[in-house]
């Protein structure tokens, strides 16, 4: 009797390996896809695993190898969708955060910094990630490049130790950038003053002789009491070209801003070798 | 000898295991179940390849035209024409292969192709689904400019709750109420800004006719007060307003024109979609499946 | 917290509502960019034309830009921009032709009565206004309706 239950037992641990191996081998067939860069066949294995094992083992791993294979196809609502099933599948509070971490990596990668910043604030808030703090910081930093904030971006790498090499350069690019609100203002004041802060010097200068040209013809036709080609000049000559003066200088300002940030985005993207979202 | 045995059902198992109990992920059995699964997630491009890999093993009609059916909504018509045209005669499916052929051909707007299919083969070899395929067939004279088949023929085929709707397409195609550009022409030349409103822009008429007569107006008083240069100024800016404006007007009726078409092509789109091209709803996701 | 949670994942779910359609195409690696785009314009002052009539229209138009279109702001609700479409229409068909559709193009730039009923719109929000419409041939005529976003 006893030989016999032994026996049984024996049987039925070769069929449950066996048949378990099977399913690893179709993760793994799914995984070596992806390490070839073959997305959308390793998301159909990956589906074709999830859709034949039923013991949920394989719920948590499947669903993040098919949200990872969306990321890397710029497929970023579908990536969330399946980081978001894996995190349901989560085994336990690290799969849970891993998850999560994800989800927020792909909210800081296509610009929609506000859910990612919102998340964070879930997971810091959360008593079983204590331990995680440099992590979090780490990633809010990364939002706040992503969201344009250089400075705050700057001051939350300053956190980290091991992390001053991307401070010293979020803050290097906060210096550089112009001020789009102080380019505006000072040419409010004096036509062209904006553009010439921002380096457009010739711009600069043909603003300012245009505004000076149609301003003094404007009062040399008030002075000589003809009203009406002096509303017409001030009308369609001055004030278009006082309209435009201010916005040359807000938009160079703002153009001169993203070419700085994309320099700083590129070596990042391309030359930084840590973590990136 | 208990032992014995021990060991040869061990080395047994493990030799015989393997091929017994390995789960075969690309037997054609799980092909299909997992495309079928991929079919009625609406997961349509995936279900066409894994139902390929099995279409020379098992090489059911069925199958063929769930291809078909998945390239069709994946808009690739060419592909789903090819899978519908190699269901065998004697399949339940032929029928609706044929129809389904008018509709993928109706969707790509080859609508001379449609009407060859529906004459060469559609006529001779569908059963059921005439009407339908009919329907299709006179639906896609109101998308090309070859003249319309009679009134009485057009709309023999369709239900009477359909034919207030039909006729008035049959109406708008015979003699659609486009604007002619010549006519725009001719009145912009007469009174500025008025070949404008006559193809359907009135606002535009009005603001050329004010340009047109204000910049005359100055020409005018710039002569009478002697300032001749200005005058003539003025006179080559309401010259160049007036020509662009008789211009405009015919090009503004041939806008108004494609115009209307557009929202006419449409809006029979639109009834045939809410038609489901006149083709049936197949079950094949319903929980009895 | 734990509702804070759940309304993430239910919002996160209903994002990806049309997932199927993603992969009615196959599709591979992206190229994703870290970068930010550019969306300003940035004038062609290339001349590209070989005709003495093009080379005048495009250096008037060079000009006009460089010392007061640059200057006097985004006065313009179309694109390509008035100066622009006078550019391209004397390409594509004659200077005659070009400035008579220049002048109506120029009469519908005054008129802002209901332009967002008549013109689809390019991305930065101006209104798109080909030269193709109004070269008299119907064949070039694409009508696009109104509220569609233009790619160009």
């Amino acid at each position: 009797m006893k030989t016999i239950n032994i026996l049984v037992l024996i049987f039925l641990f070769s069929t449950a390996a066996f048949t378990q191996s099977s399913f690893d081998d179709q993760f793994k067939l799914a995984q070596k896809l992806y390490s070839e860069e073959q997305y959308f066949d390793a998301v159909t294995e990956a589906k074709r695993l999830l859709f034949f094992e039923e013991s949920g083992k394989y719920y948590f791993d499947a669903y993040n190898l098919i949200a990872r294979s969306y990321k890397q196809g710029a497929k970023f609502s579908d990536a969330i969708r399946y980081f978001t099933l894996a995190e349901m599948n989560s085994h336990s509070s690290e799969e849970l955060y891993r998850s999560r971490i994800e989800i927020i990596r792909v909210n800081i990668l296509r610009r929609t910094t506000s859910r990612a910043f919102k998340l964070l604030d879930s997971l810091q808030a959360d008593k079983r990630f204590n331990n995680k703090n440099n992590e979090l910081t780490y990633w809010r930093g990364w939002a706040y490049i992503f969201a344009d904030e250089w400075d705050k971006a700057s001051s939350e790498f300053a956190k980290i130790d091991s992390r001053q090499e991307l401070s010293s350069l979020a803050k290097n690019v906060d210096n550089k950038l112009y001020s789009v609100s102080f380019a505006k203002t000072i040419s409010y004041f004096i036509p062209g003053a904006g553009q010439i802060y921002t380096g457009e010097y010739i711009s600069g200068l043909l603003s300012l002789g245009w505004n000076v040209l149609w301003g003094y013809l404007t009062i040399k036709a008030f002075v000589g009491e003809r009203i009406f080609d002096g509303v017409v000049i001030t009308n369609f000559l001055w004030l278009r070209f006082y309209r435009g003066n201010l916005q040359n200088a807000e938009n160079f300002a703002i153009e001169k801003n993203i070419i700085i940030s994309n320099k700083a985005l590129r070596y990042l993207q391309n030359e930084y070798e840590g973590l990136k979202p | 000898m208990k032992t014995f045995i021990l060991i040869l059902f061990l080395i047994l198992s493990i030799n015989i295991r393997p091929q017994d109990n390995q789960f075969n992920f690309n037997s054609p059995d799980n092909i299909r179940r997992f495309a079928d699964f991929l079919f009625c997630d609406r997961d349509y491009l995936r279900a066409a390849l894994e139902y390929e890999r099995i279409l020379g093993i098992s090489g059911d009609d069925t199958l063929r035209f769930k291809i078909g059916l998945s390239y069709s909504c994946t808009g690739k018509y060419d592909y789903a024409i090819k899978n519908f045209s190699g269901i065998n005669y004697t399949s339940f499916y032929y029928d609706n292969s044929k129809l389904e052929i008018l509709k993928s051909n109706f969707l790509m707007n080859n609508f001379a192709g449609l009407r060859t299919y529906y004459r060469n083969t559609f006529l001779k070899k569908v059963k059921n689904f005439r009407e339908e395929g009919k329907k299709l067939f006179n639906f896609s004279y109101l998308f090309t400019d070859e003249p319309l088949p009679e009134e009485d023929e057009f709309l023999s085929p369709f239900e009477m709750n359909e034919r207030e709707q039909l006729t008035a397409f049959y109406n708008w195609k015979n003699d659609p109420p486009y604007k002619s550009g010549a006519i725009a022409g001719i009145m912009s030349a007469v009174i500025p800004g008025s070949g404008k409103m006559y193809a359907g822009e009135v606002s535009d008429g009005i603001v050329a006719l004010l340009v047109t007569g204000v910049a005359a107006f100055f020409a005018y008083d710039n002569f009478r007060a002697g300032h001749t240069t200005r005058a003539w100024i003025f006179t080559g800016l309401t010259a160049f307003f007036y020509g662009g404006n008789v211009y405009g007007s015919v090009a503004a009726a041939q806008v108004h024109n494609a115009k209307i078409k557009f929202e006419y092509n449409e809006s029979v789109k639109q009834y045939l979609e809410e038609n489901n091209y006149y083709s049936p709803e197949y079950d094949f996701c319903s929980e009895n499946d | 917290m734990i509702k804070a949670v759940y309304i993430f994942i239910f919002i996160n779910l209903l994002a990806g509502i049309a997932f199927p359609q993603t992969d009615w195409v196959k599709w591979g690696k992206a190229d994703i960019k870290y970068e930010k785009p550019d969306n300003f314009r940035h004038r062609d002052y290339s001349f590209e034309s070989e005709n003495v009539s093009g080379l005048v229209v495009k250096s008037a138009a060079n000009a006009y830009w460089y010392f007061f279109s640059e200057l006097d702001g985004d006065n313009c609700p179309f694109r390509p921009s008035c100066s622009a479409f006078f550019v391209e229409a004397s390409k594509e068909t004659n200077i005659v032709q070009g400035a008579l559709m220049f002048f109506d193009r120029f009469t519908r730039d005054f008129n802002l009565y209901k332009r967002y009923k008549r013109y689809p719109r390019v991305k930065d929000g101006h209104y798109y206004d080909p030269v193709a419409m109004y070269k008299l041939d119907k064949n070039e005529i694409n009508y696009i309706p109104p509220g569609v976003v233009v790619n160009k």
